[in-house]
């Protein structure tokens, strides 16, 4: 079985819907790391005319799941709905290839290390 | 209100409130006097194409979820600032000005078909009007806390008065007549029109979403679940009418539910459809009145109306829309909508622009799965194009059926085309002196969105005024 890492870039708001969909779809385990950052707007907000000149920093929260290929897309389905506003902010999904996960109490690896 | 608060309980409370009105009282009793039981068939179809909008206009909230302008975003998103404000402005505000002051009409009609004042009804009618927009101005949502008591007053009112009269339980006379008078589909499909206006006003649930728990599902099903009981409602109205009121009495009757009531009950019948009338109007004329300031504070958001509108008192009231809605419908009131005749016509007039402006919903709809296929729907009509595509011809269908009278329908037809032409003049020089931009080009949504912010207005304004300074220092520059 192969693996994903599936990795979202997101404001600070919606983490607990996210969590609480992905749990419904039987993801177990992720992780969310405090982070600053932009995207293509260079941190402006969405009410100003005109795009900061210079890259504007804002709060930010990542959150990393590893899930087994087949689920990629139910989960990469949920983050676009659970964090969907409309709005300048919403986020950027990052899908990447892992090749293998290794439980490091047990030494147990691959789909064993998800269970 | 608290956050997510709202269950599928005042959902369908909101909806019914807003839905249910003492003019839909007025429409059934003429479609039944017309048709009999045979209205039923109309009064389902027109539910039918109700729902098929619904869910589209379901769809477009869930595209661009808690938005407060209504519906004017998702045009403006989707075809653009000019018919963005034919249909806004045609299709609600004109119409629920006119659907606001045929609601006091019958009131007005009501209180005095009962108790026989010898007053005018519209000084009735005033009166009420002065009372609610001064109850907008302060702010007071006088309804907000007992809507689920008065909407599920007037559901079960009116079932168990329907069903008194399908039972033949009632104290009065029952009467022999035939009960289905249609004698052919097309009368059924002629009085489309009229059945619609039995429906309309379920697309105010949806600013609702921001309050409602799990509101993806809730929302949608809210919707048609308001549909499905008011439709059901209606028709087990109409077959209790046809066992004590004749059909033809119905018809003539600027008061139908009355004189059922009176058929039903004698004068306890009476008594019990005014207070149902009086619930009735207060609410939905209430609602109205602060649904469309609130519609026109929104589109001035949106720089699609003049910036004033966004002005609220020190209660927070958008006092500009509520004086301008308000004065509308007292003075339609005081020119003398008070026969059923002119208020029917009054009805089909504006329920044209309204099912215009739904035609453009479903347009929308379509419009954004061909711009956006990838773009995240938290709820999406199922079938793909199949539902939107049923519901424009549904109600493009009920525009064409709107009167069964072909020289009814031509005076509608004129009356609407005068009309749109007005709006269309206004609609083109604003988009070319005010917003400068051009008539059919649509707003990126993110710009829709970001135009909800209460920043943004004041943003660009500082940023118009800087450059218009850059721009002279640059003139006086090159002069030197």
């Amino acid at each position: 079985m192969e693996f994903s890492e599936v990795s979202v870039i997101t404001s600070l708001n919606k983490l607990s819907s996210l969590k609480s969909a992905l749990s419904h779809i039987g993801v177990s385990g992720m992780t969310v790391v405090q982070a600053i950052g932009c995207g293509v707007q260079n941190g402006t907000q969405e009410y100003e005319p005109e795009k900061n000149p210079e890259m504007e920093l804002l709060p930010k929260q990542i959150v990393i799941v590893l899930v087994d290929n087949e689920k990629v897309n139910d989960v990469v389905e949920v983050m676009k709905k659970e964090l969907y506003t409309g709005h300048i902010g919403d986020g950027k999904i990052v899908i990447k290839p892992v090749s293998n996960i290794i439980r490091v109490r047990t030494g147990e690896e691959g789909e064993a290390a998800l269970k | 209100m608290n956050e997510k608060k709202l269950g599928m309980p005042s959902i369908i409370a909101t909806g019914v409130g807003l839905i249910v009105a003492t003019s839909c009282l007025l429409s059934l009793g003429q479609g039944a006097g017309a048709l009999g039981t045979g209205f039923a068939v109309s009064i389902i179809l027109a539910c039918f194409i109700n729902i098929l909008s619904a869910l589209c206009m379901a769809e477009l909230n869930a595209m661009m979820p808690n938005l407060t302008g209504g519906l004017a975003q998702y045009t403006l998103a989707g075809m653009g600032p000019f018919i963005t404000i034919v249909t806004m402005v045609g299709g609600y505000l004109l119409c629920q000005s006119v659907a606001g002051s045929v609601e006091c009409a019958m009131f007005g009609n009501t209180i005095n078909s009962v108790f026989h004042t010898g007053i005018p009804s519209s000084v009735f009618c005033i009166l009420l009007l002065v009372v609610l927009i001064a109850a907008n101005l302060m702010g007071v949502d006088m309804f907000a806390k007992i809507q689920d008591v008065v909407a599920y007053g007037l559901i079960l009112s009116l079932l168990v008065m329907g069903f008194m009269g399908i039972f033949g339980i009632g104290t009065g006379t029952q009467v022999q007549q035939q009960m289905n008078l249609a004698t052919s589909a097309s009368d059924y499909f002629s009085y489309l029109g009229l059945a619609f206006f039995l429906f309309i006003g379920c697309e105010f649930v949806i600013p609702l979403s921001p309050n409602v728990k799990n509101a993806r599902k809730s929302i949608p099903l809210g919707m048609v679940l308001c549909l499905v009981i008011v439709c059901v409602m209606q028709i087990v109205m109409i077959f209790g009418m046809g066992r004590y009121t004749l059909w033809g009495d119905l018809a003539a009757s600027s008061s139908p539910h009355v004189l059922y009531g009176t058929s039903l009950l004698g004068r306890a019948g009476a008594y019990w459809m005014v207070l149902v009338s009086i619930f009735a109007v207060v609410s939905t004329v209430n609602s109205c009145i602060n649904f469309l300031s609130n519609m026109c504070a929104g589109m001035a958001k949106l720089n699609l109306m003049p910036e004033s509108f966004t002005k609220q008192n020190k209660r927070g009231a958008h006092y500009p829309g509520i004086l301008m809605i308000g004065g509308i419908m007292i003075v339609v009131n005081a020119t003398g909508l008070s026969n059923s005749s002119s208020l029917s016509f009054m009805i089909l007039v504006a329920m044209v622009f309204w099912m215009v402006s739904y035609v453009m919903q479903d347009i929308n709809v379509l419009i954004f799965r061909r711009k956006f296929p990838k773009m995240p729907r938290t709820f999406k009509v199922p079938f793909g194009p199949l539902i939107p595509v049923v519901a424009i011809i549904g109600n493009v269908f009920m525009i064409f059926h709107i009167d069964g009278d072909p020289a009814v329908r031509a005076q509608i037809f004129r009356l609407d085309g005068i009309l749109f032409v007005v709006l269309a003049v206004y609609a083109a020089l604003w988009c070319k002196y005010r917003l400068k931009r051009p008539l059919f080009q649509p707003y990126e949504i993110k710009e829709v969105m970001a135009m909800e912010n209460e920043l943004y207005i004041p943003a660009h304004k500082r940023w118009e005024e800087k450059q218009k300074a850059a721009g002279k220092m640059a003139k006086t520059a090159s002069a030197r």
